[in-house]
């Protein structure tokens, strides 16, 4: 049986392969995978924290310094109103969920690249990936909070009774972080220099969201369009508001804040699905 | 279509042919090269690849390097997505393909069975009632708890194999993984694989082993270039293949041929009264040799299955006079079955002195019957013809 002569150059237009992305399909395949998301999540625990000496202690050191750091220069160059609340506190409510922000985005931009081996062996849906690196980093910042509560020790200060609003601001920060983190996975596979210009993005976000300042800094008629840019604003500051300052959100900003922050994980994931097709054939 | 089939119909896959770097300043170059030329800038890894497989099935593919063995096998697993075409899998798949890849250095053993066995979609639970069976099929028992990155390469790929040979799968793909194991633990994973066909999951074997996957599967695929250039039953596919490569060795044999003080004449193989050669009877091989000295030494002569599997060897102590020696070799009842066979030919001194170097000098075709048939899985078997006398009634 020969056929070789028999070969066009190129395959009709109608053999043109399509693949079809339902999202019910797709959110009934992760959840098939669950017990690999749950795998992966351990090992990236475990490899982190494996070879450390100070074990988990890395999780809350990181914000930790920065909150000292931060103290010991910023605050006393530039004098920062903090509405009475001492620095530390101040800052480090803001820095544990930008640590959590900052180090998901950086971890799950790279987790497609560094899983290709895996991902030529067996079929798994590809969004395991960044899904269970955004998960382990959860992780570290629910350790870090145990700096916190420290700090809630030495100052001896409690949460305010407005922290039940937590939970919603950090549904919005997680929409928005996986949202960037499927972009970024995907588009890293294909654009492998995105990784330096990402540090560098995260870099400057760092000053360009209320982590050393309050939003109060920014002049209120373009506090708006702000969090429109920066939709992760309004949350960090929303921390800050409900746990230690006893104020509702400023719902102005946050509800536009979660309606981009939504629009980006719909995009995102799309884009994800979409780019995904191709992830073997670059590896 | 019944879990364990196949279908592969019409299949296209492309890569790119450039650099394959990705940074972004070459995709802005391959954009720019696109608006130009869509099909620029592409290979075709495949190209119109169509077969079907029913559930018990077994398949051997064969095919130079790059041929696109791979790349339908990871089609086949749905790690990929063809360009064109369609490639559908029914029922639980397992693949032995790059086994110790996934496996995390920082990790223990343990870790990574647990690790290895979610990923081909097996419960927690189910991984710790066969956890005892995985460590002991890997011969692992005293590593379990060790880091991966202190393992050897065997032991890594014994661990690999053994999670992944410890599920039931519909359709099984096994990519060449195997060669890095030693030659026991190669026999026990064949082993387990046959198991496997014969409790009725499909298997795609790749290989260039031609004789394992002549033994292990009934079907066989012969890619080259990506197209499929011959497909039926493995003898046929694999026949056609061995074919096409020894007419390709051709080349290669010429430049194995080397120079030593002596050289050959004449090389001359006949069968029975000067015929050809036929399996079970005399064969004749006569070699004369040419010496500018006169040495003792030892003549080898050794045929080989293609120039790289060799059969048999033959030795005997002669001398060389100055000038032309013959040597007459007669071997009563010739032990080979069909097929094309080479002869090669060595001659050293006594402390080892190349004289004549060991390189092929003729070729030789034998005819008479096939090997017998042997049952399926029986893999390592070596192309000799026994004459038997069968007796069979009551003891």
């Amino acid at each position: 049986m020969r056929v070789s002569s028999s070969i066009p150059d190129a395959p009709p237009a109608e053999l043109r392969f399509r693949r079809r992305i339902s999202v019910v399909e797709s959110a009934r395949e992760l959840w098939r995978a669950r017990e690999f998301v749950r795998a992966l999540f351990e090992r990236q625990l475990r490899a982190r924290y494996k070879q450390a000496f100070l074990g988990f202690a890395w999780a809350i050191i990181p914000p930790l310094i920065f909150m000292v750091v931060l103290t010991t220069f910023v605050q006393h160059a530039v004098n920062i109103p903090t509405g009475g609340i001492p620095y530390p506190l101040f800052s480090y409510v803001a820095l544990v969920p930008w640590t959590f922000f900052s180090s998901a985005v950086s971890g799950g931009a790279n987790s497609i690249v560094t899983s290709l081996d895996v991902m030529n062996k067996m079929y798994v849906p590809r969004e395991v990936f960044p899904i269970s690196t955004v998960l382990s980093t959860g992780v570290d910042a629910l350790i870090s909070l145990l700096g916190l509560g420290i700090l809630f020790g030495v100052y001896s200060f409690a949460p305010k009774p407005t922290s039940v609003w937590v939970p919603l601001l950090f549904l919005i920060q997680l929409a928005l972080t996986l949202g960037i983190v499927f972009i970024m996975s995907s588009l890293v596979v294909y654009f492998r220099d995105l990784r330096y210009a990402m540090s560098v993005i995260l870099q400057l976000g760092l000053f360009a969201t209320p982590i050393l300042y309050g939003i109060d800094r920014v002049p209120q008629s373009l506090r708006l369009v702000y969090s429109l840019i920066n939709p992760l604003a309004p949350v960090i500051d929303g921390y800050r508001r409900v746990v230690i300052l006893g104020q509702d959100p400023a719902w102005g900003l946050l509800l536009p804040s979660a309606v981009v922050s939504f629009a980006v994980l719909v995009l995102g994931f799309r884009l994800f699905k979409r780019l995904e097709t191709g992830f073997s054939d670059i590896a | 279509m019944r879990r364990g089939g196949i279908v592969v119909d019409r299949v296209w896959k492309r890569f790119r042919a450039d650099r394959r770097r990705t940074l972004l300043r070459d995709e802005l170059e391959r954009l720019m090269a696109r608006l130009h030329d869509e099909q620029r800038g592409w290979t075709w890894a495949l190209r119109d690849v169509s077969f079907t497989a029913e559930p018990g099935d077994s398949i051997g593919i064969v095919g130079r390097n790059g041929s696109g063995k791979t790349t339908l096998l990871r089609l086949l697993a749905g790690v990929m997505y063809p360009y064109a075409g369609r490639v559908e899998l029914y029922g639980k798949l397992g693949t032995l393909i790059n086994m110790s890849a996934g496996l995390h250095p920082d990790l223990t053993g343990q870790e990574n069975i647990y690790i290895q066995g979610s990923l081909i979609g097996l419960k927690r639970k189910e991984i710790a009632r066969r956890f005892d069976e995985i460590v002991a099929f890997a011969e692992l028992e005293n590593a379990i708890r060790r880091q991966v990155k202190f393992y050897s390469s065997g032991m890594m790929l014994r661990l690999g194999f053994s999670t992944a040979a410890f599920l039931d799968p519909d359709v099984l793909l096994v990519d060449e993984v195997l060669a890095a194991g030693d030659a026991a633990f190669q026999q026990k994973c064949l082993d387990r694989t046959r198991d496997k066909i014969l409790s009725g999951t499909t298997l795609v074997f790749v290989s260039h082993d031609l004789q394992s996957v002549e033994g292990m599967c009934r079907k066989g695929i012969w890619l080259r270039d990506g197209v499929i250039e011959a497909a039926g039953s493995v003898r046929e596919a694999v026949g056609e293949y061995r074919d096409w490569v020894e007419k390709l060795e051709i080349g290669y044999r010429e430049r194995l041929r080397r120079d030593g003080t002596a050289r050959i004449v004449k090389m001359q193989v006949t069968g029975p009264e000067g015929n050809g050669s036929r399996s079970g009877e005399l064969l004749e091989i006569r070699a004369v040799v040419e010496s500018p000295e006169s040495t003792e030494g030892a003549l080898y002569m050794g045929v080989s299955e293609g120039p790289s599997r060799p059969i048999f060897v033959l030795q005997h102590d002669i001398s060389l006079r100055h000038g032309e020696t013959e040597a007459r070799c007669v071997i009563p009842h010739l032990p080979l079955p069909r097929g094309r066979f080479y002869v090669w030919v060595g001659f050293f001194g006594k402390s080892g002195q190349e004289y004549l170097p060991w390189q092929p000098a003729t070729e030789f075709d034998v005819s008479g019957p096939d090997l017998h048939p042997t049952p399926q899985g029986i893999v390592r078997l070596a192309p000799v013809q026994v004459p038997t006398a069968w007796e069979v009634g009551p003891p």
